[in-house]
């Protein structure tokens, strides 16, 4: 279990620069995902800690011990490879038992732990099975088995999930979260995958093109996006843009301008809008509803122009008169409407408008 | 493609392979097991183990594959694993220098070889100039280690086979598999052994398979360094009293039998294993740089290897050049007149003729097999199409001297394909040789070709209203091209530097092959050797050119040929 703290990190690749000035804490015993779009740094910045890079500028620390320039097999961290890189020359016991090997433990321990760490992963029994006998989700056990079978000081999984099928996804992301915390390990995990971070992470951040855009805990970061990427990247959401007008009658509150009415909404409260700052708003589809919203002026007239149906919700797309179209979501629908010219309104309360710099 | 003529095509392969692949070496086999009354025969087999000298020549030939095999991979795999994983200064220029011997006839070579090792030849010259040793007792080089000659001269030949499997074997690995061993604290050196070369085993042993049977039943090398104590110069020397005797058959059938033992031995141990992993490769593999003086270093290693392997055959440009070269290190003085004398030869300027004649006709029919072949067995799922493209694939495995033989049995007076010999014009057996042994280049080149080009294009051309043969000819075929032009130069040059066949089965001068032509020049008396090296490098620069025009058409994936 470390603390592991990156400095200043900066990485290029030919002249396209990968990582640019990342500073990040990540506190020993922590789940803490990368998350971002497929070329943003994750993948890097993790192969940054487990050694694969040397950066170009910039410090990695292991607690108290500077790790910048150590190979990547002194690191002892323990890797799950998104291909698993599974040795398809060893049968599932010798590719767990390899890391201990390396270490020169005695082969009665190195038996003992390889068996452990089969039965954590619900593999026992399988241990001289070939990699090419196993199913993807077993395929994926023997990778964890491996990074983990070493007592690690931390662990890395790069997007560990990606080659499952939807339902395994699931199963898994609890099992490798009960297995990160049980052992009080400090993990960090990538992926592209917003769910998978959401439902999982201590604390995240969200990357984009080389910088960390916002690091914070998953409620944190849907609820107070700090950028319009940000906002985006974590869930659903519509945009509006606006001019701000002046803080509003309620404290902590301010009004913003829009093409269709003025609204009303918060920021993450590390800022103040300035009168005539032009801003934009974030409003996520499920905060947005047909019904009654008291003391709320946010409210947007207009009229279904299509309807999904996904059982737990529907989704409407409602042409605001005057303004865009937006996405509106409602959970464990009573009816379901259907697209009309009717004239319908959608109202969202003042603490779901959320307020960004433009 | 429509059934029918998917079928035509498969049944006419079959036909062809029975006829001259099959029915050969049975041909072959079954003269060495006939006895005088027709009947079933071990004497003939057993004789050759019981014969001393025949037990010699196979033990040779034995000693000579392993240690060929083994200098071969010393050479290639650090030569592969300095290519794949480091950068250092002239890296692309050098990995195809380092290819060179594929495109140099080692038994040209040898003339040079022997040249330069000869008692009053370079290498002594230069250690007397040096100091080195005394000019009165010249050591004797090839006298006394004729065996050793051959092994090196072999290895210098042969070790582009394994280098360009281990290269390509190393770079298809997914660099994470190493990554992950690094992870789990394997270093450099531990992760090479434990996890690299076990992963690579396949590719090396496929090229070492090859370079194995090869240097086995190589003839050309050992008769030009007059080593006739190996199985396929025996073989070569006992053919002049051919028609009755059974012998020169029977030790053609150990050589086969012992071939195909080690390539099946190998396919078993090492052919199924696969070593795909699990999942895609994730990250690409980056070059490392090293420190300059350790890329540099690289770079010298890979100038050394190439430097030698195209030793010898400097030493045969020196020679066709020089007017006399006798007790110095390079010649006194040179002269274009081998140049004109080589052209004004009666041998020369036929056995070009008679070789390019050959060669291209063997290219055609190799490239209307390889591409009926290759059709076959990628785009069509007809019962048996597996078994066609092993059976292309098998000529890798049989010795050309064993096909040689074969073709000899099966045309002698009496047998139904006596027709083929056209009188003494070995023409349509020469043709039908070269095609064969080359076939599995053109078939794997081809197939490559196949795989690449979807076959949705080609029904998207027959959607719109083309015949499949239509959309074959119009879609498909020339989007493969590249593969087969490059398939066919390849067959066409190593057709023209042919050496079992071209020795056994032309006997008449006016029916010789450069190949043949150079080694009955070397054995003239006076400027013969003179002439054949200028024989041999009009033949060199030849074949450079129609390789690397190949190398150039089919780019990285020249490699993939080569695996067995």
């Amino acid at each position: 279990m470390v603390t592991i703290t990156i400095q200043e990190l900066t990485k290029r690749f030919g002249g396209s620069v990968v990582l640019s000035s990342v500073n990040l804490q990540i506190d020993a015993g922590e789940l803490f995902f990368l998350l971002g779009p497929s070329g943003c740094g994750k993948t890097t910045l993790l192969r940054h800690i487990a050694g694969f890079y040397t950066p170009d500028e910039g410090k990695i620390w292991f607690d108290d011990e500077e790790v910048t320039r150590l190979p990547a097999h002194k690191r002892g961290t323990g890797m799950m490879f998104q291909s698993y890189a599974l040795w398809p020359h060893l049968n599932v016991a010798q590719n767990v038992a390899f890391g201990l090997e390396e270490r020169k433990r005695p082969r009665k321990e190195i038996e003992h732990r390889v068996a452990q760490a089969l039965e954590q992963v619900k593999l026992s029994g399988l241990g001289s099975r070939k990699i090419q006998q196993l199913s993807g989700g077993q395929q994926q056990r023997v990778a964890l088995a491996r990074a983990l079978v070493i007592r690690p000081k931390c662990l890395l999984l790069d997007e560990p999930l990606s080659n499952l099928d939807a339902k395994l996804r699931l199963e898994m992301r609890t099992e490798i979260r009960q297995i990160c915390k049980q052992h009080g390990l400090t993990a960090i995990y990538v992926t592209h995958d917003r769910d998978e971070a959401l439902s999982m992470a201590d604390r995240m951040a969200i990357m984009e093109s080389g910088k960390l855009a916002q690091v914070g805990a998953p409620a944190e970061i849907y609820r107070n996006p700090a950028t319009r990427m940000v906002a985006e990247f974590i869930g659903e959401t519509n945009f509006i843009e606006g001019r701000a007008l002046r803080e509003s009658s309620r404290e902590g509150f301010y009004d913003v301008e829009t093409p269709f009415g003025v609204l009303r909404g918060r920021t993450d409260g590390t800022w103040q809008p300035a009168a005539g700052q032009p801003v934009l708003l974030s409003i996520r589809p499920e905060s947005l509803t047909f019904g009654n919203v008291l003391d709320s002026p946010n409210r947007f007239p207009g009229h279904i122009v299509d309807t999904t149906y996904l059982g737990a919700t529907v989704q409407y797309l409602v042409q605001i008169h005057g303004g865009p179209l937006m996405k509106v979501c409602e959970t464990n629908p009573q009816e379901i409407r259907l697209p009309s010219d009717e004239a319908t309104r959608a109202m969202a309360a003042m603490n779901d408008v959320v307020i960004l710099r433009k | 493609m429509s059934k029918t003529l998917s079928l035509l095509i498969f049944l006419v392969m079959t036909a062809f392979f029975a006829c001259f692949f099959a029915y050969p070496i049975w041909a072959a086999l079954e003269t060495a097991f006939r006895g005088p009354d027709h009947k079933f025969t071990l004497d003939y087999v057993s004789e050759v183990f019981l014969n001393a000298l025949y037990r010699e020549g196979l033990w040779n030939s034995f000693i000579i594959a392993v240690w060929t095999t083994l200098g071969a991979l010393c050479v290639a795999l650090p030569l592969a694993v300095c290519y794949v994983r480091f950068a250092f200064p002239g890296r692309a220029l050098l990995n195809s220098l380092v290819l060179m011997p594929m495109i140099l006839p080692p038994f040209v070579g040898a003339i040079g070889i022997k040249t330069m090792l000869g008692q009053a030849g370079a290498l002594n010259s230069l250690l007397i100039n040096l100091g080195l040793m005394d000019a009165m007792h010249p050591t004797d080089w090839l006298g006394q280690h004729r065996m050793l000659g051959i092994i090196i001269m072999e290895v210098l030949h042969l070790y582009p086979i394994i280098y360009l499997n281990a290269a390509a074997a190393l770079s298809n690995l997914d660099p994470a598999l190493e990554e992950a061993a690094a992870n789990l604290g394997s270093n450099a050196w531990n992760r090479f052994w434990r996890v690299t070369l076990p992963l690579i085993m396949p590719g090396v042993f496929a090229g070492g398979t090859i370079v194995f049977v090869w240097s086995f039943t190589e003839m050309g090398v050992p008769l030009l360094f007059d080593y006739d104590r190996v199985t396929a110069v025996q073989v070569f020397r006992s053919i002049n009293d051919l028609s009755g005797n059974p012998f020169p058959y029977a030790l053609v059938a150990v050589m086969l039998v012992f071939s195909t033992l080690f390539y099946l031995t190998s396919k078993l141990l090492f052919g199924s294993s696969s070593a795909g992993g699990g999942g895609r490769a994730t990250t690409g593999r980056e070059t490392i740089n090293l420190p300059s003086w350790l890329g540099w270093a690289c770079t010298a290693f890979f100038a050394f290897v190439t430097f030698l392997a195209v030793l010898p055959h400097l030493g045969v440009v020196l020679l066709s050049f020089s007017k006399d070269w006798y007790g110095t290190v390079i010649p006194h003085s040179l002269t274009l007149e081998h140049y004109r004398d080589a052209l004004g030869h009666e041998l020369t300027l036929s056995s070009i003729a008679n070789s390019l004649k050959y060669s291209a006709l063997a290219m055609l029919l190799a490239l209307f097999l390889g591409i009926g072949v290759a059709y076959v067995s990628v785009r069509t799922r007809i019962w048996g199409r597996q078994i066609l493209d092993a059976m292309a694939m098998l000529p890798l495995a049989v010795p050309g001297i064993v096909m040689a033989f074969g073709y000899l049995a099966m045309t002698r007076e009496g047998q139904p394909f006596h027709w083929l010999m056209l009188g003494e014009d070995p023409l349509l057996l020469l043709v039908i040789a070269y095609a064969v042994r080359r076939l599995p280049y053109v078939v794997r080149s081809a197939a490559a070709g196949f795989q690449q080009v979807s076959p949705t294009l080609e029904e998207a051309a027959q959607n719109l209203g083309a015949r499949p043969e239509k959309a074959l000819w119009r879609i498909t075929l020339p989007l493969v091209t590249p593969n087969l032009v490059a398939g066919g130069l390849l067959a066409f040059s190593f057709a023209m530097l042919e050496v079992s066949d071209s020795m056994i089965l032309a006997q008449q001068s006016a029916y010789f092959p450069i190949t043949k032509a150079i080694y009955s020049l070397v054995l003239a008396l006076g400027s013969g050797p003179n002439l054949a090296s200028a024989l041999g490098v009009w033949a060199m620069i030849f074949l450079a050119v129609t390789i690397l025009g190949a190398g150039v058409i089919l780019g990285k994936k020249l490699g993939a040929l080569f695996r067995g």
